[in-house]
């Protein structure tokens, strides 16, 4: 039984050696890659303290000394991306992550038992959660636990459960009523063990899409509600309260909004990129065309 | 007269070449039936006729419609011809109508398009074309919408927007496939009265070889883009001078070779009282729900090796009594037990002994998943008994073998597979427990004849090696025949007759029987009539 193994090996290195070959992978691998080293590597140094101001140095283009200027109170907006990275990243990342990690779920068990007073539950407790804009729900936590990325972090979480819940319910649903599920449930398998096996590895095309989006409407929601005073507590920055708070000196220092700006649209350009590699990397029917 | 004339057509899209040199002939009032397995280029033909190609499409060589050529028109031209001077039927009637439009409307909406005449006209004509198709206003009112119709009667309304505005050519392609066989007999029907009425060309696309061989006046047999043999349909079905023409009427007609000494013995299957009753969402709010009674009191029993058949036309209770079987749904009455064992929803040991093949040979298996892991599911059903390493290796290449593909298939996807294949390794995954029974659920209604063939005889070959039985459920009464032992008819949730196959086809009790087997196209029947 050597012939079948060499040719699940050729298959699995083929698996990496199609991810290093896919163009849009490894775009977005490298774009996402660099923004995560520099959040992480901010931990360990940046030019200047982020927070430390100097008044007369203020609102600086770009130079030698401070490669990406300065903002109102003289920081240096380059250590302020490095750091803002972080949270930008990290409250994404999380939000997006809780929102899968509740919403996918929810939604599977609701597909798997559709029709019943379960489903109607679970969905109508998702609209009721949908009903209320993540703003309103980051005011509410906020009311109750005080302003922090934190609680910024949950809400945008919360306000992504339902979005999640809902796709994956509906794409779920059109799998159930396929032949290769009535096959698994003539091989005796349950619900659960059907939703892990069948239902979830065929929708994860349109949830590594949805990610994606959503990944990016977070980083923008942190940026709404820092603009609210809701996220992230000076003097810690943020790209989106970068772009929030660059808004009155458009005119003067156009340097302040398009830095952040062009990061966040890199990132998510980074992100997508990646999600459409992974997808296909994953589909097996497009391997054989692209070898 | 010579109504349509295509000459030297050839159809390429990209690199690849469709069809080639294809020459046909129809005359006014006569039926030109096109016989080809897919990827034929049978319903490429008749697209290039329309020009309804997809983008890329290059045709070249000559059609012409009563002398005028078509291949030269641009598309607004086109537009002013189609519907008008050449109308067409799809296969599926669930899907050629538009959902949100009435029927009088859709009907209606041929003759606007083309100004025939005026709206109140228009109307009035879509509704003498309606009662013309068997849709009499007294009974179907044209406020109807599609989804109130059933699937022939939604087929009545696609041809009548076909031939609203009379036109010369009518191209039907497989307008019966999706159809009942009684329902199917009544649209042939329908159709050959509307040629003979009208003295309009039909162009009859179908893969069916009995469904022409009583309509068509002329046949072409098509395959890979060539027509191999065309002429009067009688004199091909006689002579039956090419190889493949030959082929495909033995394929049609096959009966696997059976050992028929095998059944016998203990029971497999004992079905006893069965009820299956579907709740109906009541009528008003805090009324009673209402019940549907899908199986009502079946019993039947299937001994060791035999092959059953299951027949009824759609909302039978067929596949309602299959889910039953499966135990996927729970009955209101009655038992099923399977070699002695009653079946539950929760013993999976009862259940290891039956396994199911199923129509679509593209949907039943997740695409996501080699062959290897696709085939083994079954093993969930043995828990901690199903077999490890070496064992299940082993049992993968006999199933494989089993079914004529190779054990180095286990490691390919699904869609590196044609559909004959994918049945096949269907029939593998049913196999690798080693069930005492298989419900075969219209198993090869979806494939070519010739595919047909292979798989009944693989189906006979592995019923008598391995004394498995089927309960065969079809609506094609001739793959039936050809294949079981003894035959069940279905009708209304009820087993209406029962007995050995060859003494019900030779002679049926029952008047649904009666009316069944009549229905069906055989191509015996009408070689004997011509």
């Amino acid at each position: 039984m050597t012939a079948p193994a060499t040719t699940a090996d050729t298959r699995r290195a083929g698996w990496l050696y199609q991810a290093l070959r896919s163009p849009s992978f490894m775009a977005g691998a490298i774009i996402a890659g660099i923004f995560v080293i520099i959040a992480l590597g901010s931990f360990v140094w940046t030019p200047y303290d982020y927070a430390a101001q100097n008044i007369p140095n203020k609102l600086k283009g770009m130079n030698a000394a401070n490669w990406f200027g300065t903002d109102q109170y003289g920081r240096d907006v380059f250590s302020m991306i490095l750091v803002g990275a972080r949270t930008s990243i990290a409250v994404a990342v999380i939000a997006v992550g809780l929102g899968v990690m509740i919403g996918v779920p929810l939604g599977l068990w609701a597909a798997a038992r559709r029709g019943t007073l379960l489903d109607e539950v679970i969905m109508r407790a998702n609209d009721l959660v949908f009903a209320f804009p993540a703003l309103l729900i980051a005011v509410l936590i906020t009311a109750i636990f005080g302003p922090s990325a934190t609680n910024a972090v949950i809400a945008i979480g919360i306000f992504n459960i339902p979005v999640f819940a809902r796709l994956t319910r509906a794409a779920a649903i059109s799998l159930w009523t396929r032949d290769f599920i009535l096959s698994a449930r003539v091989a005796g398998k349950g619900a659960a063990r059907i939703s892990a096996e069948h239902i979830l590895p065929n929708i994860l095309n349109t949830l590594v899409v949805q990610i994606t989006i959503q990944f990016s409407l977070g980083i923008l929601a942190e940026a709404a509600l820092a603009y609210v005073g809701l996220g992230a507590q000076p003097p810690i920055p943020s790209w989106g309260k970068m772009l929030a708070d660059s808004q009155t000196l458009i005119a003067l220092a156009p340097h302040l909004a398009i830095i952040p700006g062009l990061c966040i649209i890199l990132t998510v350009l980074g992100l997508n990129l990646l999600g459409d590699g992974l997808r296909d990397i994953f589909d097996p029917r497009l391997q054989r065309g692209r070898r | 007269m010579t109504l349509l004339t295509i000459k030297d057509l050839r159809l390429s899209i990209g690199d690849v070449e469709i069809l080639k040199d294809i020459d046909l002939s129809l005359d006014a009032g006569k039926v030109l039936g096109i016989i080809g397995e897919s990827g034929s280029g049978k319903s490429m033909t008749a697209l290039s006729v329309m020009n309804l190609l997809p983008q890329a499409a290059q045709r070249g060589g000559s059609i012409l419609l009563n002398g005028e050529e078509l291949l030269q028109k641009s598309e607004r031209e086109m537009n002013a011809i189609r519907g008008r001077e050449i109308g067409m039927v799809f296969q599926e009637p669930m899907t050629a109508l538009d959902p949100l439009k009435t029927i009088g409307h859709q009907v209606a909406e041929t003759i606007l398009v083309h100004g025939a005449a005026s709206r109140r006209d228009a109307y009035a004509e879509a509704d003498r074309v309606l009662e013309r198709v068997g849709l009499p206003r007294d009974r179907f009112p044209r406020d109807r919408f599609p989804h109130e119709l059933s699937g022939g009667q939604r087929q009545r309304v696609v041809i009548a927007s076909a031939i609203a505005l009379k036109p010369k050519l009518l191209i039907a392609d497989e307008p019966t496939t999706a159809l009942d066989v009684t329902t199917q007999a009544r649209i042939l029907e329908l159709l050959r009265r509307l040629v003979d009425e009208d003295g309009m060309g039909l162009m009859f696309i179908t893969h069916d070889l009995a469904v022409v061989a009583d309509l068509a006046d002329a046949v072409a047999v098509m395959r890979q883009g060539d027509v191999v043999e065309a002429g009067p349909t009688r004199e091909v079905f006689r002579t039956l001078a090419h190889p493949y023409t030959k082929a495909l009427f033995e394929a049609s007609s096959h009966v696997p070779p059976r050992d028929p000494s095998l059944p016998g013995g203990p029971p497999v299957l004992e079905v006893s009282g069965v009820v299956r009753d579907y709740r109906i969402a009541p009528t008003r709010m805090f009324g009673p729900a209402g019940a549907f009674r899908a199986v009502d009191d079946v019993s039947f029993t299937i001994e060791r090796g035999e092959n059953v058949g299951l027949v009824g036309e759609s909302g039978s209770g067929k596949s309602t009594l299959a889910r039953a079987l499966m135990a996927l749904e729970a009955v209101q009455a009655g038992t099923i037990t399977l070699d002695g064992k009653p079946l539950s929803d929760t013993d999976l040991e009862a259940r290891r002994k039956l396994q199911v093949v199923f129509q679509d040979p593209y949907g039943s298996f997740n695409p996501r998943q080699r062959v290897d892991t696709l085939i083994t599911e079954p093993f969930h059903l043995l828990g901690g008994a199903a077999p490890r390493g070496e064992e299940r290796q082993r049992r993968i290449d006999k199933a494989l073998t089993d079914v004529g593909l190779s054990p180095s298939d286990a490691h390919k996807y699904i869609h590196e597979f044609s559909g004959g294949q994918r049945q096949r390794i269907a029939i593998a995954r049913a196999l690798i427990i080693e069930p005492s029974l298989i419900i075969l659920d219209e198993a090869v209604s979806a494939l070519d004849v010739s595919i047909r063939a292979q798989i009944l005889d693989l189906l006979a070959e592995l019923s008598d090696r391995l004394e498995i039985s089927y309960l065969f459920i079809s609506h094609d009464l001739s793959v039936v025949r050809s294949i079981t032992d003894r035959v069940l008819v279905m009708k209304s949730g009820k087993i209406v007759e029962s007995g050995k196959t060859e003494d019900v086809f030779r002679d049926p009790q029952h008047p649904y029987t009666q009316e069944l087997l009549a229905a069906t196209p055989s191509l015996e029947r009408s070689m004997a009539g011509a």
